[in-house]
Order: C-alpha cells, then structure tokens, then sequence
C-alpha cells in the first residue's frame, strides 16, 4: 500500500469518524492486543502508528475486574473479569501515552507508544 | 492498601461532596423537607450504578464497548447543565431565602422546583458509581481467594473518608453566615461544573469526537493528578496535570461566562420591587 494511498484511508476514516460522531469506522482499522494477566499487561509496550485509528482488543484473564485508564488519552473503562472489549482508538500523533488498570496502579502500567 | 484507600476516595469524593453541598443548601433556606429528593436521588445513583456494574459484566459485544462511555459523557453533561440551573436559581431567589416575611411566599413558590436537586444528587452518585461498586466486587472476589480483607477495609475507609469530607462541607456551611454561604457555595459550584465540563470535553476527546491536540502545559512534576492532593484538587476545581486546549478553553470560557452571569451588579430596581 503506498503512502498515499494510507493518507487517503487515514483522511477518509478520520472525516467519518468525525462525522458519525465515534471513533473510526470498523473496516481498514487495524487491532492491537493487549491482556491483563496476574494484575499485569501484556504487553506493557503497545507501538502503534502514528496518525491512524486503531482498535485496542484488551482481554482482561484475571478472577477481577480491571479499569484500563489513560490520563493522556482521556479513556476509562472497565474491563470485567474474563471479558474482551474492543476500544476504538482515534488517530494519535507520535508520542508516549501512559496507561494504569487503576484497580491495580502498583503492577498494572504500561504505555501507548505511537510512532 | 493506600492505593486502594485512594481509588475509592478519588471515586465518592465527588458525590459526597455535591451530597454535602444540596443537603447544607436546603437546609440553610429552610427546605428540610426537600432532602428525601437528595436523598432517593441518591439511592437511585446508587443502584443504577449497581445496575450498570452487573450489565457490564455480564453482557458484551458493540453495545457494552460503547454505550458506557456514551451514558458516562451523557450524564456529566447533564450534572453540568444542573449545576449551572442551580447557581442560577440560587441567584434568583437568594434574597428571598434570608428569610424576609414579606418574600416568605416567594421562597414557597420557588420551593416548587427544588426536587430538581435531587438529580444532583442522582447525577453526583452514578457518574463514578459503577466504577466503584466494580472496584469493591473485585477487592471482594480477592479477599474471597484468600488474599486477605485488609483491601476491602482500604476501600470502605476510602469511601468513609469521602463521606466525612462531604459531611464536613455540611457542617462547615452551616456555620457560615448566609451570604458568605451563598457566595461561597456559587464560587465552589461554578469551578466544580467548569471542572466536569472540561472532564466532558476530554471524554468526547477519548472518543474521537473532539480532535486530541498536545497538552497545553505539563504539570505532573509539581502535582500529578493521581496523588492525594491532586484527587482533592481535581474533584474540587477540575486539577489536570496535562490539560488539553479544547479542555482549557471549556473550562476558561464556562467560568467566565457563568461567573460575569452570576456576579455582575444586580440592577437596583430588580432589587426594589
């Protein structure tokens, strides 16, 4: 896929996204997993590109219920105990965006590094 | 263990301190009787957030991925809006509730709106409600597997000690004269929905409804917003650490507007009627 091309998509399913008022379209979004095991994620590094939506597919395999909170991307949500959820991510520019399950602050951090 | 004392603290602080505020409130125009409102308003947040917590938990799919987020947004939108009736109306009729015989029955027929509180109170419990009940559920499923009690006494004590701090809002406001009550309440009620506002805007952020942008500044060195006092801070007057533009703008223009709304010089002949 050329650059160009990509940009285009990018545009694209930004417009809509702004558009319909939600995260980015489902179609062309790639996903990126990340598992919340023994109070932990897995990976504690997601890298992700810059500039284009993404799906976050956080699988959370603990007994307890997990928040995923991100201060710098202004996203709470919980993650119930054995379920997946599917977060639409908007584009992000490049840089570190830290994320905590806040339930369990001390072990559970990682970031969002866009690039 | 103080981590945990900090979540559930973080969580209630909001809600007991709006609690605090509508309860001394009525109590200082002489309005007891309107606190069942608050009070089922309250009960009600309670159990719709226990609700919440079991629908997110057991159903999935499109639906759970979005609809919390979208109910989240929905309702600090609509504490806002509340908020802002209430400092409104408390301007309105503020001089009608120190109690003048002759405004008596202008007191009793502003009285007619004042179940509106009980949203408040509705709005104040649920917005982090379902998160904390989810949080203690947890702390419970742990305690149950053997990881020992001392978390879920971390996160009751947390919440205990959101409800002193709102109790103490209650008895603080009534100690003060009315005026100074008034004004003090209007000053704390508007950075409160200016803070919940921005909060709002940085939600439609997170869902990709206002673009991100960079922070405006950084200030996480000097007081992050997770630490004791930065929770305090950020319930209170809406602390961000790292703000974003559309977040500073939401909040700046609420204050200003609000607050020139609400304080500017009353004409005298609305005074003199």
């Amino acid at each position: 896929m050329t650059a160009s091309v990509r940009a285009g998509i990018g545009a694209l399913v930004l417009g809509a996204s702004l558009l319909t008022g939600f995260r980015a379209g489902a179609q062309e979004v790639p996903e990126v997993a990340l598992q919340i095991e023994q109070n932990r994620f897995q990976p504690e590094e997601v890298h992700v590109k810059a500039d284009r939506p993404f799906v976050l597919v956080i699988t959370n395999k603990d007994k307890g219920p997990e928040e995923f909170e991100s201060k710098d991307l202004r996203i709470e949500k919980i993650v119930p105990a054995g379920k997946t959820l599917r977060l639409r991510m908007p584009a992000l520019k490049a840089g570190s965006y830290g994320f905590v399950g806040e339930y369990h602050e001390k072990t559970a951090k990682g970031r969002i590094i866009a690039e | 263990m103080g981590a945990t004392f900090i979540v559930t603290l973080r969580e209630a602080f909001e809600a007991s301190l709006l609690l605090g505020i509508v309860y001394t409130y009525l109590d200082r125009i002489g309005a007891r009787d309107h606190c069942r409102y608050v009070t089922w308003g309250g009960l009600l947040g309670l159990l719709a957030s226990v609700a919440m917590g079991i629908a997110v938990s057991l159903l999935s799919g499109p639906l759970v991925d979005l609809g919390p987020d979208l109910v989240g947004a929905a309702v600090i939108f609509l504490a806002v809006g509340l908020l802002s009736w209430h400092s409104w109306w408390m301007r309105q009729h503020a001089r009608a509730m120190t109690g003048e015989v002759q405004r008596r029955i202008d007191a009793a027929r502003a009285k007619q709106r004042l179940w509106l509180v009980g949203l408040i109170a509705f709005t104040g419990v649920f917005r982090e409600g379902a998160e904390t009940v989810l949080f203690l559920w947890g702390l419970m499923a742990e305690a149950t597997a053997g990881v020992g009690w001392s978390g879920v006494a971390a996160g009751v004590a947390g919440i205990g000690a959101a409800t002193a701090l709102g109790w103490l809002v209650f008895r603080g406001g009534r100690w003060l004269s009315l005026p100074h009550f008034f004004g003090a309440t209007t000053v704390l009620i508007l950075l409160l929905a200016a803070g919940l506002l921005s909060t709002g805007v940085g939600k439609l952020q997170g869902l990709g409804v206002v673009p991100m942008g960079t922070a405006m500044w950084d200030t996480s060195w000097l007081l992050s917003d997770r630490s004791g006092i930065g929770t305090f801070l950020s319930g209170l007057v809406g602390y961000r650490a790292r703000p974003s533009g559309a977040e500073v703008a939401a909040y700046a223009i609420y204050v200003l507007a609000m607050g020139t709304l609400l304080f500017r010089p009353r004409p005298r002949a609305a005074g003199a009627r």
